[in-house]
């Protein structure tokens, strides 16, 4: 019997933490005696910042995340984590699992010596909460505003705002106190459980930074090479099954908090479809910048683009009845030159 | 003893000008806080840099506060012994407790810094600042502590330490 | 090996190591080393150096520490605070107990200046011990007053303590700050009362003094404006903007720092001896409580991961006590340690343990921290390991004897009780000033 020792990025105070507890409850369950995973919250074995370190370093077995937090080491981990108004949840399942994504990820955390089973995904994200109305970019003109990643805070910029970065313990005091003029943190649940109603009155969406987002585990290489193929199987269907899982839960999650913020009376406003457009224009762009300064992160996004165009025909083919739209996205010319360097 | 000059003055000068870093990062704090409220235009920078160079300081000195005693240690016990018995268990302390803990923080800082020096690390956001820095910082840190701890364990071999009490 | 045989393990490496006389910063990280290693999980001490780095290198909350200390340096090295008592003391003379009720004053008013509890007994001593004896005050009030009130430091706001138990639990600075003012005033207010009582009972233990010195009224207010006002701007200053929530603490203890030394500067007390001084004892007292962070970050670290902290939790829980009790018992497991150690291990030990609990049960962490910080004035006073005693062993005249410290001290344990039990009946005295403050 192979015994683990599992963290998480998260808290227990996150809700977040639901579908790394999901995922190993149900590891545990179909691995038997094979393999006994302990997870311990985040914060307690090791800091989040430093989940994968202690994979990488095989000190614990496997770590929970997001795997945006790993984008200081190669940028090509933020359209893993997350994309600046690309992909909705039902995209990256589609990716992962049909379109080769699955295989991109443990590309990329294969560099570290690390097996990556992603098994969460949420859709959309809140979008921004602040004291003063977001309707349109002239808004966000000289707008302090929290937010994490790269691609979004570059864009953030364009849009004539700017990017503080802050983590997420330290959010609700400073949008109390004026440090900031507004953030965004995750999905409406979770602001709720992070207690932002009582720190704004207003609530932009739709969360445009953020169009969907994978979490997953990171599993160090050797820890998983000593695991027989079929315990390696069971893993693989926990992660799937927990991903399912994850999308009906977190949306049934956002919309009893959306719920919940209303009758809060928090104001809540809607960016209007022509904002819309020029941000998707200069998503685009950033995209683009971004992608060129690394080969890993513009093979990353090719990828991504290539299925985006490819699924196109049939998705829109099953209008109204399709899964979510298809954006017009980043060139695939640039990115292909680009991933080539 | 030579080794003991040598290990001591090493840490004493990197004491005395790491000591200089808080007047820095109060400076750098200041900065902000005026560009911020004063200008409304905070940096993308200082936030992070801050912390940094905070790392820098007070990982560095370690080795120093371990030279002139100033880690609070309970010694109710051992101040009513005898002066020999005292050196010895004062002695004991060092192989049992700090050469371990000190061999381990170095021998995983340095794994841990030069994991990060091969990645390139930097914070992640907009402005990409290298974090490989305080990273390397703690690793010699770790060693300078280590080689502190030679230098004290030597000292109580020779003989009897004059007496430096100096908690905070 | 199961967790309740390696909490009982570490437990005993670290009472060993500390009554070794061994610095409790490397008895703590020598710990966890050993106890991985008996607990066959080598594999694990990379842990240590990711806390390290993570908890306490990559913390922007805890760099307040060395600039609070920088701070209290700034003013009490340059002798602004000296001043400062000199002119309290010659308006309170004249009453009954009222050099007592200086000293309280002065500590109070230090306390919010610093965080630094050996700054403030020492500064207080040095000044205060000499006329007290002189003028026929007991050697026990006199030492026992002078030890408890320049705690008080400690828990008044800004105060190091609440920086670091707000960087470990999942409360601002601010709010605990916030929370701490009103007990540590009342504490304060309790010593004063405690004085002019014996000052009334037994005004041969703190008797009127009749002053030297000549000096008329209008010269007195002048000199209290000069020396006591810049100083007091300043403290209000600080808290104020923190409170207030114009500045988080990091940043109200950099803007601290930058007007101490100007009050030094144009008080034309800088001296460039003076000044590389501070640098050199910030850099001291910093290194000490921030490497007790980091041994007790990679014992609390290995203490979970070989299963102790669930073990110790699971212990705690199987109490099956009324909250209450349990309470009850968790302060008297924090006065014990008291007596043993350090705050700052004190803090870093039980929060991991005591927090999870109180967070089960629905228990204010707010109130449940002011509290236990309350509860740790204690630690600086009790025997044998007291910082406040160890001080004012080291600036007490001959004649004084260290059990006239340990008696002298007795009565201000007792008002520290008191004052516990105070905010258990009215918890009200914590949660008030954070409602006003931190409620929409
Ligand atoms: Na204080
Ligand atoms: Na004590």
């Amino acid at each position: 019997q192979e015994n683990w020792t599992m963290t998480t990025v998260w808290p227990a105070s996150l809700e977040l933490i639901e579908m790394d507890r999901k995922f190993v409850e149900l590891a545990n369950l179909l691995t038997g005696d094979a393999l006994a995973i302990e997870l311990f919250d985040g914060g307690t074995l090791v800091p989040a910042g430093e989940v994968f370190g202690a994979v990488e370093s095989g000190t614990v077995q496997a770590g929970a995340d997001w795997p945006g937090y790993w984008a200081g080491r190669d940028t090509a981990f933020s359209p893993l984590a997350t994309h600046a108004s690309l992909f909705n949840a039902v995209d990256y399942v589609n990716w992962i699992q049909q379109w080769g994504g699955f295989e991109i990820y443990n590309e990329i955390y294969g560099q570290y010596g690390m097996v990556y089973l992603p098994y969460g995904v949420t859709n959309n994200e809140s979008g921004f909460r602040t004291n003063t109305p977001i309707e349109t970019t002239d808004d966000l003109q000289g707008m302090r505003l929290r937010l994490s990643g790269l691609e979004q805070g570059r864009l953030l910029t364009q849009l004539g705002g700017s990017q503080v970065s802050m983590a997420g313990g330290e959010i609700y005091q400073a949008l109390e106190r004026g440090v900031i003029d507004g953030s965004e943190f995750s999905t409406p649940n979770v602001d709720w459980s992070a207690g932002f109603q009582q720190v704004t009155t207003h609530w932009s969406t739709p969360g445009w930074h953020q169009s969907s987002s994978i979490f997953g585990v990171m599993i160090n290489k050797a820890s998983w090479d000593a695991l027989s193929e079929e315990t390696q199987a069971q893993l693989r269907v926990a992660a799937d099954a927990t991903m399912l899982w994850s999308l009906a839960f977190t949306e049934r999650r956002s919309n009893e908090a959306y719920a919940q913020f209303q009758e809060a009376g928090v104001e809540i406003t809607r960016l209007d479809d022509a904002t819309l457009a020029t941000i998707q224009e200069m998503a685009n762009a950033t995209i683009e910048e971004v992608a060129c300064e690394n080969p890993n992160s513009a093979r990353v996004y090719l990828s991504q683009v290539a299925y985006l165009n490819d699924y196109a025909n049939w998705r829109d083919a099953s209008a109204p009845f399709n899964l979510g739209r298809t954006p017009v996205g980043p060139d695939m010319d640039v990115l292909a030159a680009c991933a080539e360097q | 003893m030579p080794l003991i000059r040598l290990i001591d003055g090493i840490n004493e000068i990197v004491g005395r000008a790491v000591s200089w870093v808080a007047i820095i990062f109060a400076g750098l704090i200041i900065y902000d806080v005026v560009l911020r409220y004063v200008f409304n235009a905070p940096t993308l920078w200082a936030f992070d840099l801050t912390k940094h160079l905070y790392g820098f300081y007070f990982i560095l000195l370690g080795g120093y506060a371990l030279r002139h005693q100033a880690h609070v240690r309970v010694d109710l016990v051992t101040e009513n012994l005898p002066s020999m018995p005292r050196r010895i268990v004062e002695m004991l302390g060092y192989p049992l407790f700090f050469f371990p803990f000190a061999w381990v923080f170095t021998y995983h800082s340095y794994l841990f810094a030069q994991r990060s020096w091969m990645q390139g690390e930097t914070t992640y956001g907009s402005i990409q600042l290298p974090v490989y820095p305080v990273k390397i910082a703690m690793a010699v840190a770790a060693a300078l502590l280590l080689l502190q701890g030679i230098s004290e364990f030597l000292k109580l071999a020779i003989g009897p330490r004059e007496e430096s009490k100096d908690v905070g | 090996m199961s967790g309740e045989t390696i909490a009982i393990i570490m437990a005993g490496i670290l009472v060993l190591g500390l009554f070794m006389g061994h610095p409790l910063a490397f008895v703590l990280g020598g710990t966890a080393i050993l106890g991985a290693v008996i607990a066959g999980r080598t594999q694990i001490l990379g842990i240590v150096v990711n806390r390290i780095y993570g908890d306490v290198l990559d913390n922007y909350v805890l760099i307040a520490i060395p600039l609070f200390v920088l701070m209290a340096r700034f003013l009490s090295d340059s002798g602004v605070t000296d001043k400062m008592f000199e002119a309290l003391r010659l308006l309170m003379a004249r009453v009954t107990g009222g050099l007592g009720l200086a000293v309280v004053l002065i500590s109070i008013l230090l306390a919010a200046t610093t965080g630094i509890i050996g700054a403030s007994i020492t500064v207080i001593g040095v000044m205060a011990l000499k006329p007290m004896l002189q003028y026929g005050y007991s050697k026990r009030l006199s030492t026992g007053l002078i030890a408890a009130s320049g705690c008080l430091g400690i828990l008044i706001p800004p105060s190091i303590m609440l920086i670091l138990m707000a960087s470990n639990s999942s409360l601002s600075v601010g709010v605990l700050f916030a929370g701490a003012m009103m007990p540590g005033m009342v504490l304060g207010l309790l010593y004063a009362l405690y004085v002019a009582a014996v000052a009334f009972f037994r005004p041969d233990l703190a008797p009127a003094v009749k002053l030297e010195e000549k000096i008329g009224r209008g010269a007195l207010i002048k000199m209290l404006i000069i020396e006591a006002l810049p100083p007091l701007v300043l403290i209000f200053g600080i808290l104020g903007t923190m409170l207030m929530g114009i500045a988080t603490a990091t940043e109200a203890s950099a803007v601290g720092a930058l007007l101490a030394l100007l009050i030094v500067i144009t008080r034309g007390r800088f001296e460039w001896r003076t000044f590389t001084g501070a640098l050199k004892e910030t850099a001291r007292t910093s290194a000490m409580i921030l490497f007790i962070v980091v041994g007790a970050t990679a014992f609390t670290g290995v203490f979970n991961i070989t299963g102790g902290l669930r073990a110790t939790q699971a212990l705690l829980r199987g109490l099956e006590m009324e909250p209450w009790m349990l309470i009850t018992v968790m302060m008297l497991i924090v006065f014990v340690l008291g007596m043993f150690l350090d705050w700052t291990g004190i803090v870093l030990l039980s929060f991991p343990i005591f927090l999870p609990v109180i967070q089960e049960m629905g228990i204010d962490p707010l109130w449940f921290i002011v509290l236990m910080a309350v509860v740790l004035q204690t630690s600086f006073l009790t025997p044998p390991f007291g910082y406040a005693l160890f001080y004012m062993r080291a600036i007490a005249p001959d004649g004084v004897k260290i059990s006239d410290i340990i008696i002298g001290v007795l009565p201000f344990i007792g008002l520290i009780v008191l004052m516990a039990i105070a905010i258990a009946i009215f918890p009200q005295l914590v949660t008030w000033l954070p409602g006003l403050l931190y409620t929409n």
